[in-house]
């Protein structure tokens, strides 16, 4: 008798499960699509500056870079880790003013003043992230909300308090000299110039492309910076993902008692994801200062910018690598449309405050959702959150 | 920086005030369970609404009261029932945003209508006020703390002996229980949401006598109201009380000394109150 081993299975192709109608179009090769579309968008848009496209359009998009590096940065700690904190502008704004002053009053170049700012504001972000990521859900929320209002507040009175304070603990117990000169100080002091605000040397190119104008050169830098910082944030998300560290954010966001249990340092990781938001909402800030050349405590410190960022990130998707560049783009793109093809200016506000009201009540999970085939393109999906969480 | 004395009747007149807002956000905090961000935006309406009767159509502020308190109770009611009801048992972190996104659209609209500029509501009566030694006691603040307690024992009243009342007391202590008991809830919590914003209308009202109002205004209320819930205990009317009066000492005496600082120690007792007693003074309960 001869025993002939059994044959072998022949190899199973690996089909991606068609749930929509979306992929029924795309069909098997739904991945290699948006690999390919993606690649093209990225030459599109690093090719962007050269075709002579118009000096708006390469503002706005540059915006949308600037918006999508603050969105990238709060989906870490708002995304992955589950802690939607509200106070991120603190960390664009400090950033802002570290690199304002260290520009105009030391006269430190911009590139080491943006990381020096960025550093500054990680650092803020530490200290402030022991005491209050102890705090949960919403506790967390409005104390973080605090955290940027009393921030805005102590950098427009120009820090003057932290010397007079002490200086009326001094003369409290009566070393009298020492408390006046602290006094006399506290009202010269002049490091944030307060509510009037700094303003920043102007961009000099350091060297000439072609025939291209100062401005436009100018133009041409802060375009390259910010994608090439969009580009790196969301190769750090991807990288971010997959270490140790992603993970147990991850963990943290769907029970955080068990990955205490796991024996995971939680408040050692959401210090951390904390941090690297602040780090991202800190380059957006010193570049912005940079780029418009003057920082003012509304302005920066302004609570709009804590909304654009979350609600760029719910856009496009929270806790995924592409969404809030995506829900950048497309919330810059709309505005900007609304406010300067249909001159509603006055309006910003108000079209942000709308969009946010539409994507908490019809895509809470964004936009990223439909686009990787989890929820069918259906008018079904829109109202899925509704019919769940209505009285 | 004023005296001892002034600053602490300043205190109490300004606690009245401020139990005021409160009340509006503690109700609907603890039988909604949403944190109402738009808390603010009732204040300021309140305020111009009272500001605008007074203006053009000179109608005496206290006597407007009644009406912004109707306005805003109406607006309120339909913002809740037709909108923040449909996410209303999403995790709270959604309301949260939701009511985020109204206030800069409310907020947008009143700069686009009132524009920024401070204004207030002056009367021939403004200015005259009870003089004990060095402490002014303005008449208009007097009778403000006045109606913020007629209001709290009105509030009381209303909800311990009448049926809407009653149903709103219940849905606060077991949702499903007062569903089974026949309490129709999407009518009761929009009732309980206007309730919120009238009271906080009547505060603006009040507000825009004695402050600028300005629209935006809305953020600086919103976060003092919370700070005063979490101060005082989420639950009771007393507690809300007690949390808008120590929080009202706080800000008076620490704003003679670090003007310009104020949401700076708002956030510092809050910060403070959360890491020390999160339950705040009195304890958090269901509504009584």
């Amino acid at each position: 008798m001869s025993e002939q081993p059994p044959a072998p299975l022949p190899r199973e192709k690996k089909v991606p499960v068609q749930v929509t109608r979306f992929d029924k179009v795309l069909g098997q090769r739904r991945n290699l699509i948006y690999i390919v579309v993606g690649a093209l968008v990225l030459v599109v848009l690093l090719a962007l500056p050269p075709l002579g496209v118009s000096g708006f359009w390469l503002r706005t998009i540059t915006q949308a870079y600037v918006l999508a590096i603050m969105a990238i940065g709060w989906n870490f700690i708002g995304g992955y880790t589950g802690y939607a904190a509200f106070g991120n502008v603190a960390f664009f704004g400090l950033s802002a003013y570290v690199t304002g002053i260290l520009m105009k009053k030391v006269g430190v170049p911009f590139l080491p003043s943006l990381l020096t700012g960025a550093l500054f504001a990680a650092a803020f972000a530490v200290l402030i992230g022991l005491a209050v990521l102890r705090l949960k859900g919403h506790y967390f929320a409005i104390a973080t909300l605090g955290v940027a209002e009393a921030t805005r507040e102590i950098i427009a009175d120009d820090l003057g308090f932290l010397l007079k304070i002490p200086g009326d603990l001094l003369g409290l117990i009566g070393l009298d000299k020492a408390a006046e000169s602290l006094h006399a100080a506290a009202e010269k002091v002049a490091i944030t110039d307060g509510p009037r605000g700094i303003v920043l040397p102007f961009f000099q190119p350091p060297f000439q492309i072609g025939d291209l104008t100062k401005v436009q050169i100018e133009a041409w830098f802060f375009y390259y910076l910010t994608l090439s910082l969009v580009i790196l944030g969301i190769l750090g998300t991807w990288w971010l993902i997959r270490t140790k560290l992603g993970y147990s954010l991850v963990a943290i966001r769907e029970d955080e008692d068990s990955a205490k249990m796991l024996g995971i340092n939680t408040t050692w990781a959401k210090v951390t994801a904390f941090a690297l938001a602040a780090f991202m909402a800190g380059l957006a800030g010193g570049i912005n200062a940079y780029w418009k050349t003057f920082v003012l405590p509304e302005e920066v410190f302004r609570i709009g910018h804590t909304l654009e960022m979350i609600l760029s990130t719910i856009l496009g998707g929270p806790g995924t690598v592409l969404g809030p560049a995506l829900g950048a783009g497309i919330f810059t793109l709309v505005s900007s449309l609304l406010i300067f093809k249909l001159k509603l200016g006055g309006f910003h506000v108000m079209i942000t405050g709308l969009f946010i009201v539409i994507v908490i009540v019809f895509t809470p999970k964004g936009v990223g959702e439909f686009l990787t085939g989890k929820k069918p393109l259906a008018l079904s999906s829109l109202l899925e959150n509704i019919r769940r969480y209505r009285v | 920086m004023e005296g001892f004395a002034q600053n602490l009747v300043n205190a109490m007149l300004l606690g009245g005030t401020l139990a005021l807002v409160a009340l509006g956000f503690s109700i609907v905090w603890g039988v909604l369970n949403i944190i109402n961000l738009m808390h603010g935006v009732f204040v300021m309406l309140g305020a111009y609404v009272t500001y605008s009767a007074f203006t053009y159509l000179g109608i005496d502020p206290f006597l407007s009261i009644p009406f912004s308190m109707l306005i805003i109770f109406g607006l309120g009611y339909l913002l809740q029932r037709y909108l923040i009801n449909l996410v209303i048992r999403a995790p709270l972190l959604v309301t949260f945003l939701l009511t985020f996104g109204l206030e800069m659209v409310f907020v947008n609209v009143a700069l686009l209508i009132w524009k920024g500029d401070f204004r207030s509501v002056t009367t021939g009566y403004s200015g005259v006020g009870l003089v004990l030694g060095a402490v002014k006691i303005p008449y208009i603040r007097l009778a403000g703390i006045a109606i913020s307690f007629l209001l709290a024992l009105l509030l009381h009243l209303f909800m311990t002996y009448t049926k809407t009342g009653n149903a709103i007391r219940s849905v606060g202590m077991d949702l499903d229980a007062a569903r089974l008991m026949g309490v129709s809830i999407a009518p009761t919590y929009a009732v309980t949401y206007a309730i919120g914003a009238a009271l906080a209308a009547a505060a603006g009202s009040l507000i825009s006598m004695t402050f600028p109002i300005y629209p935006n205004m809305v953020g600086s209320w919103t976060l003092r109201a919370f700070v005063i819930v979490v101060l005082g205990g989420l639950g009771s009317i007393p507690a809300v009380l007690l949390g808008a009066f120590a929080f009202a000492l706080v800000e008076v005496f620490g704003g003679s000394y670090l003007p310009g600082l104020k949401d700076a120690i708002a956030f510092a007792v809050l910060v403070l109150v959360l890491v020390v007693r999160p339950s705040g003074i009195a304890g958090k309960a269901f509504y009584k």
